[in-house]
């Protein structure tokens, strides 16, 4: 009877073993594991992804995750002897931070070998998300620039305007100056009825990146253009401080918590006139299926101050791969960043990298407003990046929710900022 | 366990050594999955602490002797973690004793549908606290989340939980006591139900109040249990991350980071795996000398 059932248990442990064996080869060389951040972006191109398959016949495997977790994920990794992701998507931020450590594969050869015409990327999305140090180690995916998009309708309405005049003695239209914006947003908050501006003062990049368009749009830049830490200057104060006045005067309840979720939830309720924010988040607040308040009622403009932050995702492949996964990861990186593919993603509301999509006479049909997402972009200037940009943007962000709180005098949080980066770019100098 | 061998025979001492041998026999692969599970990492943390290792530059040579301790003691914000977080330990764990004790003392009684009370408390319990942070996250949220949408339906103010510098820390403390206290509740009810009764019925013919016997009788013949309780939660709340790290990421302000989000920092933002690892030993030696402390207060007490 022993046995007999000794037996059976060997023959279930041989089955498992078997089992396991194949499923382990079966997935090898032919599925692709992708972290990728959930948002639309990611949709369009799981939307797409049979087509990739039919041709290729490699299967890709699209894991979703919130921006925050991301890194962390990444970099556990990127550490390892092997990445179980095989094939990057690094933003920005981090695209100092990773070619750095030497975790990401060299793309030129790759590129030279296919012939692969990178002419139509837009060429700063290539500094921003494809070259570091004179190499190719990404190329660009879609960008996110900042803007501002805001209700025209409120804008429009005959009682806000003439309380506007009375209490202003000018018009209330889009405004162009960021001292203009901060005036208009905190006269909706008061006469509206909804708040002014739906801000995404959470500590970190939340914030971080908020902030960089009002010190762009002041004239402030974090360095000068010798790579000198400019943050701390009377144009770095003046945002600072119209960035604390909007987030105390004319945000919404929970604006030191407030991530870009509870931002765009806002503004998709018609709980606010205002956000400064991704310009493609304009498709989905003008669709009447996901935001009937407000659809057809938004509009996209550059930063009050004519320059919002910059920003983007590139595609890269992890250097701890085998050749047979960064071969099947460039068929993908090619396929998915291709003309033809750009445009079917693009008609359905991706962020272009390349000139020849925003151009294409299908995109602007069916999205007129990309001529201004154009501009959006063009005009867009970056957070610094550098090997430790995600740390500094953690340093920056507890300096700006302190003094959002009241808890730090702008100066002071401002120099302690400004302190800050310098620490960081002199650590990274001395790696 | 181990019995004396004084006085006993040759085949007495053998079986005495083949009994401890089967022991050890058993107990070796749950140790050695220890050792690879706790051991191996605490002492590959040691020797990080001391090293010059980061994520960019992935070597344990040169060692850099106390730089990374020293880096963490000179920066301003490792002592407000530090502060906060044994503040924060105090106030959850006392709230999860109090709370705890009046929920278990409810349950010790004859109780229609004791069943379902037990198996509700043990939801929290049950669930990971991401999860939990997550679910709290939606419904404090002060536009759009269920709690505030109630007070306003009643007429009351509709706080900012997460966002205000003063309310971020005792909302994080409620949610913590929320999830925590089925735990405690547990241990105390198992502790009320093994308490001998004679003292009890003894209390009742001499007229002790309810009151009385709670002070006199219940608390002292619980002590041992609570202290134990106290201190698997005390270890518990120094380490509390997750509820931080989804909550409010240390803000407003610097209003809820505590020494855990600190370490994080340290080491997925900075690279700086060697100064994390240092920090995380800081955590390490106040929770052991809390432990000890409490402990021995506790023992001193009983006797």
């Amino acid at each position: 009877m022993l046995k007999k059932g000794r037996a059976w248990f060997v023959l279930a442990v041989a089955a498992c073993a078997a089992l396991f064996v194949v499923s382990t080869a079966s997935a090898q060389g032919t599925t692709l594991h992708i972290l990728m951040e959930d948002v639309p972006e990611t949709h369009i191109i799981e939307n797409l992804l049979p087509q990739f398959e039919q041709q290729t016949g490699i299967k890709v495997d699209i894991q979703k995750l919130v921006y925050s977790e991301m890194h962390d994920k990444l970099v556990t990794q990127l550490v390892s002897s092997s990445s179980y992701y095989n094939v990057l998507e690094v933003d920005f931020l981090w695209a100092g931070e990773f070619p750095a450590a030497g975790w990401l594969e060299p793309l030129q050869p790759y590129v030279d070998k296919t012939s692969f015409d990178l002419k139509p990327f837009i060429p700063s999305m290539l500094d921003l998300v494809g070259n570091y140090d004179k190499k190719l180690y990404m190329i660009p995916m879609y960008n996110y620039s900042m803007g501002l998009i805001y209700r025209k309708d409120l804008l429009a309405d005959p009682k806000l305007q003439s309380a506007y005049e009375a209490a202003f003695g000018s018009k209330l239209e889009v405004p162009k100056t960021l001292k203009e914006y901060v005036q208009v947003a905190k006269f909706m908050n008061d006469h509206a009825g909804v708040a002014g501006a739906a801000m995404q003062g959470q500590r970190g990049d939340p914030n971080s990146m908020e902030f960089s368009n009002y010190l762009f749009s002041a004239g402030g830049h974090y360095l000068d253009a010798s790579g000198k830490v400019a943050l701390d200057s009377p144009a770095g104060l003046d945002a600072l401080n119209l960035y604390v006045d909007n987030i105390q005067n004319a945000s919404q309840k929970g604006a030191l918590s407030a991530t870009l979720d509870d931002t765009f939830q806002l503004m998709c309720r018609g709980k606010a006139w205002s956000m400064v924010t991704y310009w493609w988040m304009l498709p989905q607040l003008d669709d009447a299926s996901t935001c009937p308040n407000v659809a057809g009622k938004v509009a996209l403009g550059v930063m009050p101050g004519g320059h919002g932050e910059s920003g983007g995702w590139g595609w890269a492949i992890p250097h701890n791969e085998s050749a047979q996964a960064k071969d099947a990861a460039w068929k993908f990186i090619s396929w998915v960043q291709s003309k033809k593919v750009a445009v079917e993603r693009a008609l359905q509301g991706h962020a272009p990298v390349r000139s020849d999509v925003f151009e294409d006479p299908s995109v602007l049909a069916k999205y007129p407003y990309y001529k201004q997402a154009e501009s959006v972009v063009q005009s867009g200037e970056a957070f610094p990046v550098f090997t430790y940009s995600a740390q500094y943007e953690d340093v920056l962000g507890r300096q700006l929710s302190l003094a959002a709180a009241g808890q730090a005098k702008p100066a002071d949080a401002l120099k302690a900022a400004a302190d800050g980066l310098q620490q960081l770019l002199t650590k990274a100098k001395s790696q | 366990m181990v019995q004396p061998t004084v006085g006993m025979s040759g085949n007495g001492r053998r079986l005495r050594r083949k009994i401890q041998a089967t022991g050890w026999t058993f107990a070796a692969p749950g140790l050695a999955l220890l050792l690879i599970v706790v051991a191996v990492p605490l002492v590959l943390a040691i020797v990080l602490a001391f090293s010059s290792y980061t994520f960019l530059h992935t070597n344990v040579l040169p060692f850099t002797g106390l730089a990374n301790v020293k880096e963490n003691v000179q920066d301003p914000y490792f002592w407000h973690s530090l502060w906060l977080t044994v503040g924060y330990s105090a106030v959850t764990v006392t709230g999860e004793v109090l709370l705890g004790m009046g929920i278990a003392l409810l349950l010790n009684q004859d109780l229609r549908f004791k069943g379902i009370y037990y198996a509700i408390l043990t939801i929290p319990m049950a669930m990971s606290p991401v999860s939990v942070a997550l679910i709290w996250h939606m419904l404090l949220q002060p536009n759009l989340g269920i709690v505030n949408h109630v007070l306003g339906t009643l007429g009351l103010p509709e706080p900012d939980w997460l966002g205000s510098t003063t309310l971020a820390f005792w909302s994080v403390v409620l949610v913590d006591i929320w999830q925590q206290v089925s735990f405690v509740v547990l241990i105390l009810t198992a502790g009320l139900s093994a308490l001998p009764t004679e003292p009890y019925e003894a209390a009742a013919i001499d007229g002790a109040s309810i009151a009385q016997r709670l002070y006199y009788l219940t608390l002292p013949l619980i002590r041992p249990v609570a202290a134990v309780a106290v201190i698997i939660q005390l270890i518990n709340e120094f380490r509390a991350y997750d509820l931080f790290y989804v909550l409010t990421k240390g803000g407003p302000g610097i209003a809820t980071d505590v020494l855990s989000y600190f370490v994080y920092r340290k080491a997925f933002l900075g690279l700086n795996i060697n100064e994390a690892s240092a920090a995380s030993f800081g955590l390490l030696i106040v929770v052991l000398l809390l432990t000890i402390a409490f402990y021995a207060l506790i023992s001193r007490r009983a006797h």
